[in-house]
């Protein structure tokens, strides 16, 4: 694997390995983005791995882009690392006002209800990134049985914890958002706040699990995470 | 310790933005028009990073619970308990004095700086606002802030004159960018159709990115999609559409559409205080054209800064016909 290495303005640079969602792939763009972390150069921002790139954010005061690109060049080599990632359950009321669309995507697939939160529910899925919204992951691992389209016209607001599906990929949103996804559940679980650390409920690297409860059992994780009030 | 009376438009603490969350999703926010920011910091005598104001189209009414030195930057009418005061300049206001800002003229985001900065407790390393996470929020009427303590000595009166404030008046603006990353995505002909082009800002535009209207730009067969990745501040990204989105400091982190060209850091203070209707044109230079006017730029403003310490003078001269200004150092005997 040979990446390709550009500039993305004159404070980014973009080392690519192609546009691939593949497993292997990304655990080389984490393994390279941590160790051109720890080199600790003084003129690096930060740097922001996704699927099968990585950006590295530099100074240009302190720095030039051909200067970056000899000194992160070496990293480019390095192996991932046997690495397990946490495994994290994510207990999901599916359905009802918290999953409206689930109905459609059982529909659209020829499925029952049951089968969909099954069908959602059994595999365990890979971080491969965070972005888009402050503690929104990425998943790898969703089975196409379930894919659905998009809405039409996304929903101004979708609360937070909401579990939906677009295409072929699963998420949770993190924050209340407008959103077009098809919502099929949600989540007690708050994963993002800023007042802990680290302020993100997922990394990289960790396995999610999504764990079916009933509505009885949502209130209290809730509460737990977001004090009290109404969702 | 201020009040605010009145809040027209938006009002957000902001400062130079919060970095190293990017990989959590956590967008960097800060000043949209660093320069204009930084120069209202040094106008108080603060380090250009501080906590300050930021405000949309049109200022705040604010009532000093004590005694404090600041400065306003933007072109904007100014009273100080109903008399009329200069921006771009520090003012003393003495406890009870009640500052006034109108509505800019000519850029659409304006900086209120305060001897000492604002006070506040950073999240995630700053005291930028970004509301949609609970990153702070938008100010209104009847919020109190605290300022940071400062030695005042000397710190009012400091005046920039015309010649060195940034000017955003022209209607049509040359935004100078890098072309890429993702130019496979992109015809020869979307390429030169973006960089020949002139493109308006529409009304759909806010702290997270501007949308411009104008000739479509074609995409390869590749499409405008491209499996997602890191957003840098100021990429051009081009739906599929064909209108390019400038993504600016609250943008998402991480993206799927092309991204054609990236705005020269030193050109995004420009491109944040287009109003909606004005006109961007961009020219492609190259990643060292773009490192280079960044450092020239930082030059002008430690210039700005010790000139305002009184540290530098500043003198007009002409040459080769062209009118610049010159700065250099006071003397110290001793």
């Amino acid at each position: 694997m040979q990446p390709t290495i550009k500039p993305a303005g004159d404070s980014a640079l973009l080392v690519s390995f192609g546009e691939v969602i593949d497993e292997e792939v990304n655990a080389k763009i984490h393994a390279i983005a941590d160790a051109v972390e720890k080199a600790n150069f003084e003129w690096l921002v930060e740097v922001v791995p996704a699927y099968s790139t990585v950006y590295v954010f530099y100074d240009p005061l302190k720095v030039s882009f051909s200067e970056v690109r000899e000194a992160i060049e070496p990293f480019l080599q390095v192996s991932p690392e046997s690495f397990e990632g946490r495994l994290v359950e994510v207990p999901v009321v599916y359905g009802g006002r918290y999953g409206p669309d689930i109905g459609f995507v059982a529909e659209h697939n020829g499925l029952s209800v049951d089968d969909v939160i099954e069908i959602h529910s059994r595999p365990t899925y890979r971080v491969y990134f965070l972005g888009f919204l402050p503690g929104f992951a990425y998943l790898g691992g969703m089975d196409e049985r379930i894919a659905a389209p998009r809405l039409e016209k996304p929903r101004l607001k979708v609360p937070a914890g909401s579990v939906g599906i677009a295409g072929r990929q699963t998420g949770i949103y993190p924050l209340e958002s407008p959103g077009g996804w098809r919502l099929i559940g949600r989540t007690p679980l708050r994963l993002f706040n800023p007042e802990r650390e680290p302020p993100t409920l997922l990394r990289p690297g960790d396995i999610v699990r999504f764990v079916p409860i009933d509505e009885s059992e949502f209130r209290e994780p809730y509460e737990a995470e977001w004090g009290e009030g109404d969702d | 310790m201020i009040e605010l009376l009145n809040v027209p438009s938006l009002l957000t603490v902001q400062d130079s933005g919060r970095r190293g969350y990017r990989k959590l999703g956590v967008p960097v926010s800060g000043f949209m028009d660093d320069y204009s920011a930084r120069t209202a910091n040094y106008l108080v005598g603060n380090p250009g990073d501080a906590p300050l104001l930021e405000f949309l189209l049109a200022g705040p009414t604010i009532r000093f619970r004590a005694s404090g030195v600041f400065a306003v930057a933007g072109d904007v009418d100014l009273r100080l308990n109903g008399a009329p005061i200069e921006p771009w300049m520090s003012h003393w206001a003495k406890r009870g004095d009640v500052l006034e800002v109108g509505a800019l003229k000519g850029r659409l985001y304006g900086y209120i700086a305060f001897a000492g900065g604002i006070k506040c407790e950073p999240l995630l390393g700053s005291c930028s606002a970004y509301p949609k996470a609970g990153l702070g929020r938008p100010l209104k009427a009847g919020d109190v802030l605290n300022l940071g303590y400062a030695i005042l000595t000397g710190k009012d009166g400091r005046y920039l004159p015309p010649e060195l404030r940034p000017d955003y008046s022209a209607k049509e603006k040359t935004v100078r960018v890098v072309l890429g990353p993702n130019l496979d995505h992109f015809t020869e002909e979307g390429i030169e159709t973006f960089l020949s082009e002139v493109y308006t800002v529409t009304p759909e535009s806010d702290r997270m990115g501007y949308r411009l209207d104008g000739k479509a730009i074609e995409h390869s067969e590749k499409g405008a999609g491209i499996v997602t990745d890191a957003i840098p501040t100021g990429a051009v990204q081009v739906p599929a559409n064909g209108k390019p989105i400038v993504m600016l400091r609250d943008a998402q982190t991480t993206g799927g559409y092309a991204k054609i060209s990236v705005v020269a850091a030193a050109d995004l203070p420009l491109v944040a205080q287009s109003r909606p209707g004005e006109r961007l044109r961009f020219e492609a230079i190259s990643v060292d054209e773009a490192r280079e006017l960044l450092i020239r730029r930082e030059k002008t403003l430690m210039a700005i800064r010790d000139f305002l310490d009184g540290k530098m003078r500043a003198y007009r001269i002409m040459a080769g016909g062209e009118e610049l200004i010159a700065f250099t150092k006071v003397e110290r005997r001793g």
